[in-house]
């Protein structure tokens, strides 16, 4: 009989109409991200050691690595991410054989002007004396330690330091 | 009564296009007289932006030749190096790629059922497709992160090892799957409407076929059952048991009811490669510089829309000297500017969503 196929379609959506709907109302609900979903970029800055592999493993130049030599030791002064260029395969995440870098599972990402796009991770002045060197003159705060705490708290937040490069 | 033909323009921005995509088409009040195709719009360059990259580093672009169907995409190329190179995937590695490739094909090929049905004209068939398609690509975020774009292969291997929370829902979806491809055949094969566009459409004769050397459905829609998973096996291919659909008539009716039994096929596929899963590393004993040794590679997998095919140059340095990649669709393309002669227009956006192109693969 001619129409058979219609009607035998007509059964199908009439049964989906009973069944459970799989769509949310974003964004005030939203669906569990999986563990190693690529979000956006944090990095511990305590575990950077400033060697630059991320940057060497990236198709697109996207990271940025701005080191100063303090004592023995490469200190990490900007670490910046042009992320309009990332395409969010993970190599540098990846490369990083320390596990300072990581991927967050903060989704927006959006920005209304270009400019605010780049996502500075770390920016911070060189101090004088690493912290560890000198544990008596971190203790009382000297200026650098203290942003590297506001960095390293803004990080764990996961929310990216509000200056833009 | 004196008549002339006119000329009508199609696209680049045309829905039915699947991307951007022009066809200039020479009319003869409703039947094509003539069609000339003209591809580029889309086109990045990938093939010289790997010239400029390490061999690591072209694997996301190629993420971005067929982006529904990533996973083959990225197979197809580190395929070639690993021929290059002489690398050995270990076991598990190749069963991995295995289950993600076929997801992969699974998700390219809802997307083709799905949006043939919106070229069609029935708009519920797509919801369907894409309401399941959803499902395959959260099964894959779980294990590369991204749902489009994965980057997971790696030359030697690939990136991380199945994680344990993804069997669950994988052996659920593909308990599942039989009874959606019975949704998708109630909804969409057998409407008669449906049927009606498309039965004896745009018919490739298997002559023809092999004479543009079509392939994946387009071809095995002609009733040829070549399928390099079967007749030339890579990988663990030969391990498994299932079979390769063919259509009869060559029309678009075969070629899209292929899909759907593709889909089928390759569920029974995962299935078999889950259980047969071993155990054992996931990266084969690769240098972290990848040099491959000068001289050059051709590798073919079949892919979703059909074979791709990469040829890798290598000069011995770090990066590759020349990448160049068999697109299938772009192909499979190809033969659209005969196919279409003598058709009317309703009918060119069926045959033209019968052959199941992307444009981020014919442009590359
Ligand atoms: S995710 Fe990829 S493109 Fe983005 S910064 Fe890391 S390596 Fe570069
Ligand atoms: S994030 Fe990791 S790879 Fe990048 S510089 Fe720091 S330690 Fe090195």
């Amino acid at each position: 009989m001619f129409g058979q196929g219609l009607l035998k379609g007509l059964a199908i959506t009439w049964k989906e109409l009973f069944t459970r709907k799989v769509t949310v109302q974003y964004p005030e609900e939203k669906i569990p991200l999986p563990e190693r979903y690529h979000g956006r970029f944090e990095l511990d800055v305590d575990k950077c050691i400033a060697c630059g592999l991320c940057a060497n493993a990236c198709p697109n130049k996207v990271i940025q690595i701005t080191r100063e030599k303090v004592g023995k030791k490469q200190y990490l002064t900007r670490y910046v991410m042009r992320i309009e260029y990332c395409m969010f395969c993970g190599f540098c995440v990846e490369s990083c054989n320390k596990g300072a870098l990581r991927f967050s599972h903060v989704i927006n990402m959006n920005q209304y002007f270009r400019d605010k796009v780049r996502l500075v991770l770390v920016d911070r002045p060189v101090p004088e004396v690493l912290p560890e060197e000198e544990p008596a003159k971190a203790a009382d705060g000297s200026p650098a330690e203290t942003r590297g705490k506001t960095a390293r708290a803004e990080v764990a937040a996961g929310k990216a330091p509000g200056k833009e490069g | 009564m004196k008549t002339q033909t006119y000329v009508l323009n199609m696209g680049p921005q045309h829905p039915s296009t699947h991307g951007v995509f022009r066809i200039i088409l020479e009319l003869d009040g409703e039947v094509v007289v003539k069609a000339t195709s003209v591809p580029g719009y889309l086109h990045r360059g990938i093939e010289k932006l790997a010239e400029a990259r390490t061999y690591t580093q072209v694997i996301p672009y190629t993420d971005r030749m067929d982006y529904l169907a990533s996973m083959l995409m990225n197979w197809g190329y580190v395929a070639a190096v690993e021929k290059l190179m002489g690398v050995e995937v270990p076991e598990r590695a190749e069963y991995i790629r295995v289950i993600v490739g076929e997801l992969s094909r699974i998700a390219s090929h809802l997307v083709a059922v799905g949006t043939y049905s919106v070229d069609i004209g029935g708009f519920t068939g797509f919801l369907y497709c894409f309401r399941d398609r959803e499902r395959v690509l959260d099964l894959l975020e779980m294990v590369s992160g991204s749902r489009m774009t994965f980057s997971y292969f790696r030359i030697g291997g690939v990136a991380d090892d199945l994680p344990p929370e993804f069997f669950p829902p994988l052996q659920k979806f593909l308990k599942d799957l039989p009874s959606l491809c019975d949704e998708y055949d109630g909804l969409i094969t057998g409407n008669e409407i449906f049927q009606a566009r498309t039965k004896y459409v745009g018919i490739i004769t298997p002559e023809m076929g092999i004479k543009y050397s079509l392939s994946g459905p387009v071809l095995r829609g002609s009733g040829i059952p070549y399928d390099l998973r079967k007749v030339r096996p890579y990988g663990v291919y030969d391990r498994f048991d299932f079979e390769v659909p063919v259509g009869k008539n060559g029309d678009c009716f075969d070629r899209f009811v292929c899909r759907i039994k593709e889909i089928r096929q390759s569920a029974r596929i995962i299935q078999q490669a889950i259980e047969g899963l071993p155990e054992g590393p996931i990266m084969a004993k690769v240098p972290k510089v990848i040099k491959p040794p000068a001289g050059e590679a051709y590798a073919e997998i079949e892919s979703s829309k059909g074979i791709l095919g990469c040829y890798v140059v290598s000069d011995g340095s770090t990066k590759p000297y020349r990448v160049h990649f068999r697109r299938p669709s772009f192909i499979n393309l190809g033969y659209l500017d005969e196919l279409l002669v003598g058709w009317k227009i309703a009918d060119v956006i069926a045959i033209l969503g019968s052959l199941d192109i992307v444009l981020g693969e014919v442009d590359c």
